[in-house]
């Protein structure tokens, strides 16, 4: 954080191409703390991409264009997949290649689509890979988001107290709530019989772990972002109010979503298909996204649940539909992403339909643990439900509008960042490891 | 003039922030370190030595981590917020697995953990045939007792998850025929503990050291006057991070503790039963120097020859000053930190045996936990 509070006072004053200096100096230095030897991967993948994209804007027409696009894509994707797929025993997966890596391909695209035109400075496309808010965990910013602020921004004070308030909000939603809610989830995981409500409790927070995580993380970007100037994309829409996976999909994660749909979903034709042919492009789709989250097995069926619940919504027209009522569609949404992230989160499919099971199966004995874990995590799974939904916002809109001072608003917001950093540096202090779980994608 | 003062809103946020930063990282590089928590009774970390290779195997990076949240300003103070808000907040009912019953602190300790206490049986065994067979120093020489951990007396009662201490002592019993169990379980109840510590309080406990003199064949009087060290905070003081009040500690002093002659194989200059001198980090070290392999006290005051060898964990610590009286000499042995094949390098185990008993005193946390005997 001093790191960061050191790259925004410094370049304030300068010029963007020094700020942009900085920022790449800082962020490549920020990488390689935790990477030493894969940040030269990650900066050769950046020189290459970058010295095709002036080969395919130079010969647009011609085959070394084509052939420029078409290794501008699949070098960064071949390294994805060794590092990934390949299964090679002790090779570690570098941080963020799955976010940078889609950066990369997302850049190639648009240049080949002349949707953006290859920035005239090397360290301008640098600093757009490598800008650390969003390096490691998103949100996927493709460089058309950035363009224009990595030569023009300005920086207001409106937009630094706004960075500030986000990422505090993001930092308290990972370290109060993600953290909090993953200390049940282990604690739950080794509990031999479980009981149903014990089920139902770790299916929770399963979900809403994984939730506050990476949207947690995806504020902190935001906010971090907002204080350098920059303006990134949304992530996360309140998902859990959903009352379709079809709207569940636009509300998680929407930067992956709309990579897939502009990149894979819509080349394959998207929905101006023959049915069969929209089911299998829905497919495909679903089980790479799956795959795209890791490795396993129950990635690929995580996704492939995801394509099958689409496709079925799509048949029976649930999205704007009335056929079920308002509470049933909402029920049947929260339960198939529970489901869905039981299969996301177990170790293998083994254990997720043990764990799936466990949902309606009542076992013939329990562990006589569980009521004492679900009732010692009560105060944080209703914090967690609470806070997966827009009320707190809803609330906080209307004590807005009730003082009716902008001053006095912002007062609030910084006591309110001021208990949130002491708190969570609190739980930092008193924990010492603090892992993200999307941070090997 | 509304304008102005959002402008100045923004700026003041801005720059609490980045204060708050500083204060931080100025707070990390200026004040002074600390080498030793009492709170969390270990060594903070030390600031990593910056090599090529600890940088490359990213061993630097974490280091530098652990060091920065040890040596944080006001780490304690903040530990103090974080317990406050998991249990006030959150309504938690532990933090960090420390609840409280009332004003008494006590630590988790779920589940039994069946292969421990097996193998805990196996090594007192090994170490009565290794060194006190039946053949050796005759029959009914060799005792043991179990002392139950606060969660005995206090989870179950308040809805906490606790072990089978039934089948504890039960698959003990079943392994340990060659000895003679000596039952203390119903001469403790949670008043004899300590409300921050784990340990129970000498003065409370004479009468459970009577019951074991007793059944070993002596009588103890336990008469003497009783010294106090006030301000004891125990060990679940620091790790629940709670305001909770500090506590007096008393211990029995008398004759035989007075003129007692006391070694230690580690500590050269331990000389006493109650070392005063030790009580700078755990006032419970006061109990014979704390953390020992081996010690031996001869008592000149004894009215016998008799010799105990006691093989214990921390609650031997203040339950052998109240056993004294009934020996001449007592050889109290931790095998947490010796092995059991170099016991005959410093202990004698041929002469004077038709006068030794032997007495196995270990707590419930220890028998569930027994991978740090040797």
């Amino acid at each position: 954080m001093l790191y960061g509070a050191v790259s925004v006072i410094c370049p304030k004053s300068t010029g963007h191409t020094l700020q942009n200096l900085v920022l790449c100096m800082m962020s490549c230095l920020f990488y390689a703390w935790g990477e030493p030897y894969y940040i030269f991967l990650m900066l050769v993948q950046i020189l290459i991409v970058y010295g095709l994209s002036l080969i395919m804007e130079r010969k647009q027409e011609k085959r070394a264009g084509t052939i420029a696009y078409l290794l501008a894509i699949l070098f960064p994707l071949s390294s994805l997949f060794y590092f990934k797929y390949s299964g090679i025993k002790n090779l570690t997966l570098p941080i963020g290649i799955s976010f940078y890596t889609f950066q990369l391909v997302s850049y190639a695209i648009d240049v080949r689509r002349r949707v953006v035109k290859p920035p005239k400075s090397l360290l301008t496309f640098m600093t757009y890979v490598t800008f650390f808010p969003q390096l490691i965990a998103g949100p996927i910013v493709r460089y058309s988001d950035m363009e224009r602020e990595l030569t023009e921004r300005t920086r207001t004070n409106q937009d630094m107290a706004d960075g500030i308030v986000r990422f505090s909000v993001g930092l308290a939603k990972k370290v109060l709530l993600a953290n909090v809610l993953g200390e049940f989830v282990q604690e739950a995981s080794q509990i031999g019989q479980r009981s149903l409500a014990l089920s139902w409790g770790y299916a929770l927070a399963v979900s809403l772990q994984l939730y506050f995580d990476f949207s947690g993380y995806s504020d902190m970007a935001i906010g971090l972002g907002r204080m350098f100037g920059f303006h990134f994309p949304e992530n996360f829409q309140y998902p859990f109010i959903s009352k379709s996976m079809t709207e569940f999909w636009r509300r998680w994660h929407m930067t992956l979503g709309a990579w897939f749909r502009d990149y894979v979903y819509i080349p394959l034709g998207g929905n101006r298909v023959r049915p069969a042919r929209w089911v299998l492009n829905i497919l495909i789709v679903w089980t790479l996204t799956g795959l795209w989250h890791g490795a396993g097995w129950n990635f690929a069926v995580w996704g492939f649940y995801f394509g099958i619940l689409l496709i079925v919504e799509r048949a029976i027209k649930i999205n704007g539909s009335s056929i079920f009522c308002k509470v049933l569609q909402h029920a049947y949404v929260v339960v198939g992403i529970l489901i869905s992230f039981l299969i996301f989160h177990e170790e293998n499919m083994d254990h997720a339909w043990l764990a799936i099971t466990s949902l309606w199966k009542i076992p013939v004995s329990v562990d006589e643990a569980c009521g004492y874990l679900l009732r010692n995590r009560l105060g944080i799974l209703a914090l967690g439900i609470i806070g997966a939904t827009p009320l707190p916002r809803i609330l906080w809109g209307k004590l807005c509008t009730w003082l009716n001072r902008e001053w006095m608003i912002r007062s609030i917001q910084g006591v309110a960042v001021l208990v949130l950093m002491v708190l969570c540096t609190a739980y930092l202090i008193d924990g010492s490891f603090n892992p993200f779980l999307y941070f090997r994608f | 003039m509304v304008i102005i003062m959002q402008k100045h809103a923004d700026t003041v946020v801005k720059y609490m922030f980045f204060c708050l930063l500083l204060a931080g990282a100025v707070g990390i590089l200026c004040l002074p370190k600390e080498t030793y928590t009492k709170a969390e009774r270990r060594k903070l970390a030390n600031f990593p030595k910056f090599t090529i290779e600890s940088v490359l195997q990213e061993d630097y990076m974490s280091d530098l981590e652990t060091y920065l949240l040890d040596h944080f300003p006001g780490r304690e103070h903040l530990r103090r917020v974080k317990a406050l808000f998991a249990y006030d907040i959150l309504q938690q009912k532990e933090n960090n697995d420390i609840y409280m019953v009332g004003n008494v602190a006590a630590k988790l300790e779920y589940p039994l953990n069946q292969a421990s206490v097996e193998k805990a049986a196996e090594k007192m065994q090994k170490l009565q045939e290794m060194y006190f067979p039946e053949s050796k120093i005759g029959e009914g020489k060799v005792y043991y007792t179990i002392v139950p951990d606060k969660n005995y007396f206090l989870a179950e009662q308040n809805g906490y998850p606790t072990m089978d201490y039934d089948m504890l002592v039960n698959m003990i019993q079943e392994k340990l025929t060659d000895m003679s169990y000596i039952d203390i379980m119903d001469t403790l109840s949670i008043e004899d503990y300590y409300r921050t510590d784990t340990h129970w309080r000498q003065e409370q406990i004479f009468d459970t050291a009577q019951i074991i003199a007793e059944q070993m064949g002596h009588d103890v009087l336990l008469q003497g006057e009783l010294q106090e060290i006030s301000d004891f905070y125990g060990v679940y003081y620091g790790q629940s991070a709670l305001p909770l009040p500090a506590e007096k500690l008393y211990y029995l002093e008398n004759e035989s503790t007075k003129n007692a002659k006391v070694s230690s194989l580690e500590d050269k200059t331990m000389n006493s039963v109650y070392t005063t001198n030790k009580t700078d980090v755990d006032k419970y070290d006061v109990y014979l120097g704390g953390a020992q392999a081996l010690i031996h006290i001869e008592n000149p005051e004894a009215k016998t020859d008799a010799r105990l060898i006691l093989f214990r964990d921390s609650f031997g610590s203040s339950l052998a000053p109240l056993l004294l009286e009934a020996y001449r000499e007592v050889i109290l042995i931790d095998t947490r930190y010796i092995k059991p094949e170099l016991l005959a390098d410093y202990v004698d185990f041929e002469t004077n045996m038709e006068n030794t008993q032997i007495l196995f005193l270990y707590n419930t946390l220890l028998l569930n936990n027994s991978s740090m005997l040797r």
